[in-house]
């Protein structure tokens, strides 16, 4: 089929075009208890098509994309690119050139046994240490083998069979008639057994302590520690404002050469993108658009070194090597577990639904556990919320220099941030 | 004009019901959803315009529901010869039959259900639209975005881009048994302003939006609201941040929306109560609000982007009253939980699209209306605000918390507006508290269908909610 649509696309005289073929064979299974709700198998290939359209005076350029069918005949294929030619020229962008072949090639990879994959997650899971008090209540596996091939119009034709994981876990935890869940959703190549359980044990003493909290009292500022995956969301707004599309935008005033803050009295961050991180579900030698995926220093010790995104914002921003990052690692931090872990902090370890808005750096998130440290006394506390603005926090964040891996993200183990608003819940 | 039911699936149909009798001399229950669903997506602003046929809800697929011996099971595809159904039948029975291999192996046991009942039941809907995205006139769409979009630019001298999109999407589905043979078609569009400004630094986004079931004159609607969206990125240049606390607030509709969509929406899906997984399932009967407050779900509640004919297990629409004058009646359920708990499925069992599992999600959800005006409302408050458009939002169904993100907040001293604006928001609180402190609400309602809903952090599926201006108390950071 994709020859088919090679043929039609040349024969079309538009100005270039991008096939991007993905073919999944995925496994799912859901849990209710350990006893199996439904299991469910896919077999499916999307194949989307992208087509560009150069003004004849060569001051513009135009794109457009649209799905076809892996059943679709001729007649609708040609239908299809027809309108997509049309529908190109109705944009006009800025001209920027498309993506050329690198000499680099991609490996190809190889299949992945869905089977064993499946088979790993469920054993994992029902080797977890449940009790009365903790245990998990639904989970929900599914497991893919996938094969990603990429041909454009300027020669790059590249393959990628890798397989892609998640796994969704409800953990509960009761104490005198009353019960409570934490979620989890993670995401892998394949099964890191070891680093599930590990997690899911720890999710399981946060459930007991979240049992036993108390509301949070703190109305006002303190400082704030982030020791789980909701860190990924603080450097992600670093990593989102390196990208050529909100720089392009205006949407985020970082330059090249320059601090990303003002005065900084606390650690600096470096980013860093990566072509590959052990198990990372993002492990992608190109992009979608055929941009070789390169370890890339984005930020180094604060300064704003290279911007990096889709091939039109790199093209306008000048960019040479640019792509959208998959794979992210920060460090910077300087400071060891027990330095951060000093004076009177709050460190928050669940929340509701934790967010940091890349373009306004507004952060959000309603407490499910915390606990409140002063010197030895520690008490886990519950509810209440925390807000403010990383513009404000930048500056003398602190960091861990030890580091931990989220799936796509190596972030430090610990941050710091400074003089957070909490609302407390006992108000 | 109707909207046109899909000629493909039309064409399948008959190799679909073979391949279900195939199916069913193996299997106890056999059923199939086919999907064909094609729209466009234009995003235009100063900096970048693209056109695409993806919307959230685009798709052409299969996907086949069997039960065995109370054991269900699905295989989803996009690769169906309707002259072959025999091929077909095996390569779903027999990909099946290897998880089943694994799955012994494993020792896992099963979550027995009883078998769906399959009655005889023909429906053929195509509902009323002005316009087609098939047919539409994008190249017109693009300019009129466009000016949109520079018009934007000109009314806020901080303004750094002001983005338009429009999407809209012919959904067509089609859902048989060996008893069963219904057909849908519908359309439903929905389009926003993203305006952004930028003063010393300060950047700040304003979001104005449109929606409904219908085609893309819809986007008519787009212009008027650049006003508000100027207004509204001016206002949060200027807003200072809250002093935290608990306060009487009035929710706009939108909040008002976000709250219902969070407080009972997620809290009645019944697909939870299988799983023990929310506090409703013990307080059906019991009070949860206030007398004020009355709650509807279903697609039947509204005329909007998830007003559907039936649902993706083909159990026909509904209308359910979840609260009632601060009783929680019932919640929303999808057929195999319903299933699972002895209750009638009320047509809420919906999948991201054919590749997806069902669960059971919202369609519409809305606060009813009272009777009392906004300016009384304000009348009536001390210290309080009143809170305008709404970000995201998080709930917590078996611990009742609440966590909604919300645009701005107006201050009211004395039963008056001062002027002064705070921003952003995070509402927090206990779900009984919040509904339980609803003392007024407005005559006048309106429904908001231009975001998506997930289940956890996956299963994204469209929703609309909405209701009237409401007066509550909340915990506001």
């Amino acid at each position: 089929m994709l020859e088919k649509i090679k043929q039609i696309l040349n024969a079309s005289g538009v100005y270039g075009w991008e096939i991007n073929d993905v073919k999944k064979n995925g496994w799912e299974f859901y849990f209710i208890r350990h006893e199996l709700d439904q299991h469910r198998a896919k077999n499916v290939e999307h194949v989307t098509v992208k087509v560009y359209q150069m003004a004849e005076d060569g001051e513009s350029i135009g794109f457009a994309s649209e799905e076809i069918a892996p059943t679709a005949s001729e007649q609708e294929i040609e239908k299809t690119v027809s309108d997509l030619a049309y529908r190109a020229t109705l944009v006009k962008n800025r001209p920027f050139t498309l993506t050329p072949p690198s000499e680099e090639k991609a490996a190809e990879g190889k299949a992945s046994d869905i089977a064993d994959i499946s088979a790993d997650f469920i054993r994992a899971v029902s080797e977890l240490p449940e009790t009365e008090g903790e245990d998990i209540n639904s989970y929900e596996i599914f497991v893919s083998d996938v094969i990603h091939r990429l041909i454009t119009s300027t020669g790059i034709d590249e393959t990628e069979h890798y397989p892609s994981s998640m796994i969704e876990v409800v953990v509960n935890a009761r104490r005198e008639g009353h019960e409570i869940e934490l979620y989890r959703n993670y995401e892998s190549g394949s099964c890191d057994a070891a680093g599930l359980k590990r997690d899911l044990i720890k999710t399981m003493n946060y459930g007991r302590d979240r049992l036993i909290a108390e509301p949070t009292p703190v109305n006002g500022k303190i400082d704030v520690l982030f020791s789980t995956d909701n860190a990924c969301q603080i450097y992600s707004y670093f990593s989102e404002r390196m990208n050529a599309a909100l720089v392009y935008r205006q949407m985020s005033d970082y330059e090249i050469g320059k601090s990303i803050c003002d005065d900084f009295t606390g650690d600096k961050v470096t980013v860093k993108a990566l072509r590959e991180l052990a198990n990372s579900s993002e492990n992608h030698a190109f992009d979608e658009e055929g941009a070789v995926i390169r370890d890339t220093v984005m930020i180094e010790d604060g300064i704003a070194k290279q911007f990096v995104g889709g091939r039109m914002f790199s093209c306008y921003l000048g960019l040479e090597n640019s792509f959208n990052p998959t794979n992210i690692e920060v460090t910077g931090g300087t400071r060891t577990e027990q330095e951060l872990r000093t004076g009177k902090y709050l460190e928050a370890v669940e929340f509701s639904d934790f967010q940091v808005d890349e373009i306004t750096g507004d952060i959000f998130g309603e407490i499910r556990l915390a606990y409140l440290h002063d010197g030895d006394k520690v008490v886990p506390v519950t509810g209440g919320s925390l807000s403010g603005s990383m513009n404000d926090f930048i500056g003398s964040m602190l960091m861990s220099k030890n580091s931990v891996q989220y799936n796509s993200m190596k972030i430090p183990a610990l941050t710091l941030l400074r003089n957070v608003t909490v609302t407390g819940a006992d108000n | 004009m109707k909207a046109k039911f899909s000629d493909y699936l039309s064409g399948i149909k008959v190799g679909l019901q073979q391949m279900i009798g195939i199916l069913r001399k193996e299997y106890d229950y056999v059923s199939v959803l086919a999907t064909d669903s094609h729209g466009f997506a234009a995003r235009i602003s100063q900096r970048s315009r693209s056109v695409g046929g993806k919307t959230m809800t685009t798709e052409r697929g299969i996907v086949v529901r069997v039960c065995k011996s109370g054991q269900y099971a699905e295989y989803a595809f996009n690769k169906f010869d309707p002259s072959a159904p025999e091929k077909a039948a095996t390569e779903i029975a027999g990909a099946l039959e290897a998880q089943l291999i694994m799955l012994k192996l494993a020792g896992v046991k099963t979550y027995k259900t009883p078998l769906l009942p399959d009655e005889e039941q023909t429906l053929f809907v195509e509902k009323e639209t002005q316009q087609l995205p098939e047919t539409a006139d994008i190249k017109a769409l693009v300019e009129k975005l466009g000016e949109i979009s520079d018009k934007g630019m000109t009314l806020n001298e901080n303004a750094i881009e002001c983005i338009v999109s429009a999407q809209s999407t012919h959904i067509c589905k089609m859902f048989l048994t060996e008893q069963r043979d219904l057909c849908q078609s519908y359309v439903y569009s929905e389009g926003a302003i993203f305006m952004v400004v930028n003063r010393e630094g300060n950047t700040q986004v304003a979001y104005e939006s449109v929606s409904g079931l219908g085609g893309p004159e819809l986007f008519d609607g787009l212009e008027g609201k650049l006003d508000k969206a100027a207004l509204t990125c001016a206002e949060l240049l200027d807003a200072e941040r809250i002093e935290p606390g608990e306060y009487e607030i009035i929710a706009s509709p939108e909040v008002t929306g976000l709250i219902a969509h969070e407080a009972f929406g997620h809290g009645v899906e019944m697909d939870m109560f299988v799983k023990n997984r929310a506090l409703g399932k013990d307080y059906i009967g019991k009070r949860v609000g206030s007398d004020k407050c009355t709650m509807h779900e279903g697609a039947l509640c509204a005329e909007n982007v998830t007003s559907y004919a039936f649902d993706d297990e083909g159990t026909l629409a509904g209308d359910v009253t979840e609260i009632d004058h601060g009783i929680l009646k019932t919640g929303i359920c999808d057929a195999l939980s319903a299933l699972r708990l002895g209750v009638q499925p009320t047509g809420n069992g919906k999948r991201e699209n054919f590749e997806h599992k069902v669960y059971t999600r919202m369609t519409n959800t809305m606060f009813d209306s009272g009777t009392d005006s906004l300016e009384d409302m304000i009348a009536s408050i001390r210290h309080g605000y009143l809170l305008e458009g709404m970000e995201s939002g998080m709930e917590d169904p078996k611990h009742w918390g609440i966590q909604c993100i919300i645009k701005m907040g107006r201050e009211i001293k004395d039963g008056k507006l001062t002027g002064k604006v705070v921003a952003p928001i995070i509402m927090t609180g206990y779900v009984p508290d919040l509904l339980g402190g609803i003392s007024m609400l407005s005559p006048h309602r309106e429904v908001f269908g231009s975001g998506g809903c997930g289940k956890g952090y996956k299963e994204w599926v469209k929703v609309a909610d909405g209701g009237p201006y409401l007066k509550t108390k909340a915990r506001l950071g």
